[in-house]
C-alpha cells in the first residue's frame, strides 16, 4: 500500500498484486498516465541495441583472444 | 507475504517456495525460451575449441553464430521477464500466478532489455578479470530483480534503481556464490540423469549401448558442454526467484513492512 497505513484483508482491494486501500486505488486509478517521450523511447532502443551489437563483437574477440592463449 | 528479514538463508529459501508454485508453467516456459540461447553459447564456445588458436582466422564463423545468439538472448530475455513477473505474483498471492504473467509492461520490459544487454556487454568485456564477470553477473541478476520497479521509460533510471539495491552488496555476492555451486551440483545430477537414462535404455533391444557410452562419457568435448547448458539452464529459475526475492525483501526493509510482519508474526505466536 503505498499510503502505509495498515487495513484488514476486506477493506483492501487487490490490483496488479498489490493491496491498495480504496483513497489510493481511487488516485491510481485518477492518475494520469504520462506518456514516456520519444525520445527517451528512441535512446532506449538504440543504447539496447548497441550493447547487444557490440557484445556479440566482443563475445567472439574475447573467445578468439582466450582461444589463442591455448 | 515478508515472512523473514532480509538475509541469504531467507531469500533462498523463500526463492525455493517460489519456483515450486510457479515450475508450471512459468519455469517451463522460461527454460524453453532459454534453451537457444544456450544451445547456440554452447554451439560457439564448441566452434571456439574446433578452431583453437586460429579462431582469429574463422571471424565470420564465429561472428555469424554471435550475432544469432544475441537474437536469441532477447527470447530469452522476453522468457525471464515473463518468469520474473511470474514469481513477484506468486508470492504476493501465495498461488500459482495464471495468464497474467504474461503482461509484462512494455517500459519494465524495455528497461530489463537495456539493463540486461549492457550487463553482458560488461559480462565480456571483463571476462578476463574474474571479478569483473562476478559483478557483470550480480548486475545481471539485480536487472532482472528490480525489472518491474521501472515506470517509465529513461536511459539511467533503471541504472539508478540498480545502485540503489546494490547497497546489500554481502548478500548479492553470497547469492552469486551460492548459485556458482549450484551449478556444478547441478552439473553432476544432469550427468547422473544422462547415464541413468543410457542404462535404463541399454534394456530395450537394438539400441547401441556401447556406442551412447562412449558420447555420454567426459571425453566427449560437446557432452560436456551439453551438461554444462543443462546445468544452468535448471538452475536459472532459483537464480531469477532469488533475485526477484532480495529486490522485494530489501524494499520491505526501507518502508517497515518487514517489521510490520514480523511483529504481527509475534503476536500470532503469543
Amino acid at each position: 500500500m503505498s499510503c502505509t497505513k495498515m487495513l484488514c484483508q476486506e477493506c483492501a482491494t487487490q490490483w496488479d498484486g498489490i493491496w491498495h486501500c480504496a483513497p489510493c486505488l481511487g488516485a491510481k486509478r485518477g492518475k494520469k498516465t504520462r506518456r514516456a517521450p520519444v525520445l527517451s523511447w528512441l535512446s532506449v532502443i538504440i543504447v539496447s541495441l548497441a550493447c547487444l551489437y557490440l557484445g556479440a563483437r566482443v563475445m567472439v574477440w574475447t573467445g578468439a583472444v582466450i582461444a589463442g592463449l591455448f | 507475504m515478508i515472512r523473514t528479514p532480509l538475509s541469504t538463508t531467507s531469500v533462498l529459501d523463500e526463492a525455493c517456495d517460489a519456483v515450486s508454485m510457479t515450475a508450471s508453467p512459468w519455469a517451463a516456459l522460461m527454460i524453453l525460451t532459454a534453451l537457444p540461447y544456450r544451445f547456440l553459447q554452447a554451439m560457439f564456445l564448441d566452434q571456439l575449441f574446433e578452431v583453437g588458436a586460429e579462431a582469429s582466422h574463422y571471424g565470420n564463423l564465429l561472428g555469424l553464430t554471435a550475432n544469432i545468439t544475441v537474437v536469441a538472448i532477447l527470447v530469452a530475455l522476453w522468457g525471464r521477464a515473463v518468469y520474473s513477473r511470474a514469481c513477484r505474483l506468486a508470492i504476493t498471492r501465495s498461488e500459482t500466478p495464471g495468464r497474467e504473467a504474461l503482461r509484462v509492461p512494455l517500459v519494465a520490459l524495455a528497461s530489463y532489455i537495456l539493463t540486461s544487454s549492457t550487463a553482458m556487454l560488461l559480462g565480456y568485456v571483463s571476462l578476463f578479470t574474474v571479478i569483473g564477470f562476478l559483478a557483470a553477473i550480480i548486475f545481471s541478476g539485480l536487472a532482472i530483480g528490480t525489472m518491474e520497479l521501472n515506470e517509465s521509460v529513461s536511459l539511467t533510471a533503471p541504472f539508478r534503481l540498480l545502485f540503489h539495491y546494490a547497497k546489500t552488496m554481502r548478500i548479492l555476492i553470497a547469492l552469486a556464490l551460492v548459485f556458482f555451486c549450484a551449478v556444478f551440483v547441478a552439473l553432476v545430477n544432469v550427468a547422473a540423469a544422462f547415464q541413468l537414462g543410457a542404462w535404463l535404455a541399454s534394456a530395450i533391444g537394438g539400441f547401441d549401448a556401447p556406442r551412447w557410452n562412449v558420447l555420454f562419457s567426459p571425453g566427449n568435448r560437446r557432452f560436456l558442454l551439453m551438461l554444462f547448458t543443462g546445468a544452468i539452464v535448471l538452475v536459472e529459475p532459483f537464480w531469477v526467484a532469488a533475485h526477484v526475492i532480495y529486490v522485494r525483501k530489501a524494499g520491505a526493509a526501507e518502508n517497515g513492512d518487514d517489521l510490520r510482519a514480523w511483529f504481527e508474526e509475534l503476536q500470532r505466536a503469543s
